[in-house]
């Protein structure tokens, strides 16, 4: 067990946006959550990456509770995302945007940027050769100078990716990364969440594309209205008559 | 040859380079996303703490002038923690009524005469003079007088402070470092996620910009030997703003080249020096309406650069076609 949810819960006012979510992420896998609009999976997303805090329940990653870790602590640690609407650094290139996600890995500082010493030298050229191969991972390193404001949807979606990737995480949470695209382009995101999940990371995937997400996922866990209805292997999903419900209402009679 | 190294030329020139430096410090907030407007604040504190130290305690100056930058840092220190958390317009007039918090107390202190200001602070350029008396120069050089030749090295030392700046500028764009405040710039948010401490760098960017600040006020005392809190005021510190909103606060020549034409502006505009602060008024509407991003933009040196070195420009092409074929 790599990553573990107990009990979270998240309150915004009076509304509970999350209650009681309980589930843990292993090494290696893929883990879907789906769920209708609305059913809190971007909410769990940004308390797991300290976005925000849970306001009940407690979040474990390697043993160690994250709750009040900063941002950009909790990716050192090794935990990574993408988001739903693209946030990319628009006025960088495509491969200056991969090696801002190097940064937590990464030492230089002002003097030996200013001097550019031997040591510099050498980390940047090792952040540029691993940007480099991160965006060949994607499929996106002809693109490499390019802004990454420029760049056409799908790709704007692979370079985010990319830049999670390259803080070296060993999970990776990917939200709605199949958004917008068409069914040639979610094939092919489709191996590389495949190839992601066979360098050896855990990939959390949230995703609307149900035909998606039962062929990709390991297994799957259910939101809806800030609540966890099911879990486990998409066919149990599939046949779980709670998720029936929340997805195409309750058979009369 | 007098007549281009009279002295009043000379001045002129020693406060194009301040300001570039003024220029600068800007750049280093605007670098991450900051709007700070606690320059002039920083400078009268770089320009006050080195004019008591040499004057009341006889400092040197090559001590009392860091000792400047150092003060700035300092006060950037304790405003910069809490300020450094505001976004936007909420940074910019916290460091606005920061700046006039510093000009009041000025104002208002024995030490830094009130009002009156600080008179008779020991020149630059006589250090440099005395300086160049011993080395035997007390006659001057090839027909150059001792007092233009100590105004020259002034200029000179003030040219170096000002490469090094821009030199450290670039550096900082292409490292690690750089790349992190350019990413906290773009989206602030984006970049924490992404594992850049937003906070840390902030601040860093926020002492760097007061540093020089702070050097370019103490530079500016030892030159024109007597500061008033008047110079440092509200108009400062738009002023300085001014610099990146006409040069271009996206790299680093923008501000220099504002700094460069709002110094001679005024100079060849003497006739109507009573509409100035209208002129500079015009110019800010006029720019935010035309050209928001500055006179120049990464995309202005983009496009001197493929006119320069045309034969960079194929290669990029090649890389282009060879990834569309």
């Amino acid at each position: 067990m790599m990553l573990a949810l107990k009990q979270v819960g998240k309150n915004f006012g009076g509304l509970a946006a999350l209650a009681g979510i309980s589930f843990e992420v292993h090494g290696g896998e893929i883990l879907g959550i789906i769920g209708p609009n609305g059913a809190g999976k971007t909410t769990l997303f940004n308390l797991i990456t300290g976005v925000m805090s849970p306001s009940q329940g407690d979040i474990v990653f390697r043993e160690k509770s994250i709750v009040g870790t900063r941002p950009h602590q909790i990716t050192q640690l090794g935990i990574a995302r993408t988001f739903q609407n693209i946030r990319l650094f628009g006025n960088l290139s495509a491969l200056e945007n991969v090696m801002v996600g190097m940064h937590c890995r990464t030492q230089a500082g002002l003097w030996q940027g200013l001097w550019r010493t031997g040591k510099q030298r050498q980390e940047e050229a090792d952040i540029r050769e691993k940007a480099l191969a991160m965006l060949a991972l994607t499929g996106i390193a002809d693109v490499s100078q390019a802004l990454a404001g420029s760049l056409p949807y799908g790709k704007q979606r692979r370079l985010e990716i990319a830049r999670a990737l390259a803080a070296d995480p060993e999970i990776i949470l990917l939200d709605e990364p199949a958004a917008g695209m068409n069914e040639s382009e979610t094939d092919d995101l489709k191996q590389l969440v495949a190839r992601i999940r066979d360098l050896g990371k855990a990939v959390v995937l949230i995703e609307h594309d149900i035909q998606l997400m039962m062929t990709l996922c390991d297994r799957i866990v259910v939101l809806n209205f800030g609540q966890k209805i099911a879990e486990g292997d998409p066919a149990s999903i599939q046949a779980n008559p709670a998720v029936i419900e929340a997805y195409l209402g309750k058979e009369e009679g | 040859m007098d007549q281009w190294l009279n002295p009043y030329y000379l001045q002129i020139v020693m406060f194009m380079l301040i300001n570039a430096m003024l220029g600068i410090s800007i750049y280093f907030t605007l670098a991450t996303g900051q709007l700070s407007l606690g320059n002039a604040g920083f400078m009268s504190v770089g320009a006050y703490t080195s004019a008591l130290l040499s004057l009341k305690a006889g400092l040197p100056l090559y001590l009392s002038i860091p000792a400047g930058g150092v003060a700035a840092c300092v006060l950037a220190a304790v405003i910069g923690i809490p300020a450094t958390r505001l976004q936007g317009i909420y940074l910019a007039i916290a460091t606005l009524g920061f700046g006039e918090v510093v000009r009041v107390i000025i104002l208002n202190m024995k030490v830094t005469n009130g009002a009156l200001g600080l008179s008779g602070i020991p020149a630059l350029s006589v250090q440099i003079g005395k300086q160049l008396n011993s080395l035997g120069l007390g006659s001057g050089l090839g027909g150059i007088t001792v007092q233009q030749l100590s105004n020259l090295s002034v200029i000179g030392l003030l040219a170096l402070v000002v490469i090094f700046l821009v030199f450290f500028a670039l550096r900082l764009r292409h490292s690690r470092l750089g790349r992190a405040f350019a990413a906290i710039k773009d989206d602030e948010h984006a970049a924490e996620v992404t594992g850049v401490d937003t906070v840390r760098y902030k601040l860093l960017a926020f002492f760097m910009s007061a540093f020089v600040a702070g050097i370019a006020g103490a530079l500016a005392a030892h030159i024109t030997f007597y500061i008033g809190p008047k110079d440092f005021s509200y108009h400062r510190a738009v002023e300085i703003l001014l610099f990146a909103v006409l040069g271009g606060g996206n790299v680093i020549w923008g501000p220099l080249l504002g700094a460069g034409i709002l110094t001679l502006l005024p100079e060849l505009l003497r006739t109507v020096a009573d509409y100035r602060e209208m002129i500079y008024g015009g110019i800010l509407v006029i720019m935010m309406i035309f050209r928001p991003q500055g006179l120049i933009s990464e995309e202005t040196l983009r496009l001197w650069r493929s006119k320069l070195f045309p034969a960079a420009k194929t290669e990029q092409e090649a890389v282009a076609r060879r990834s569309a074929g």
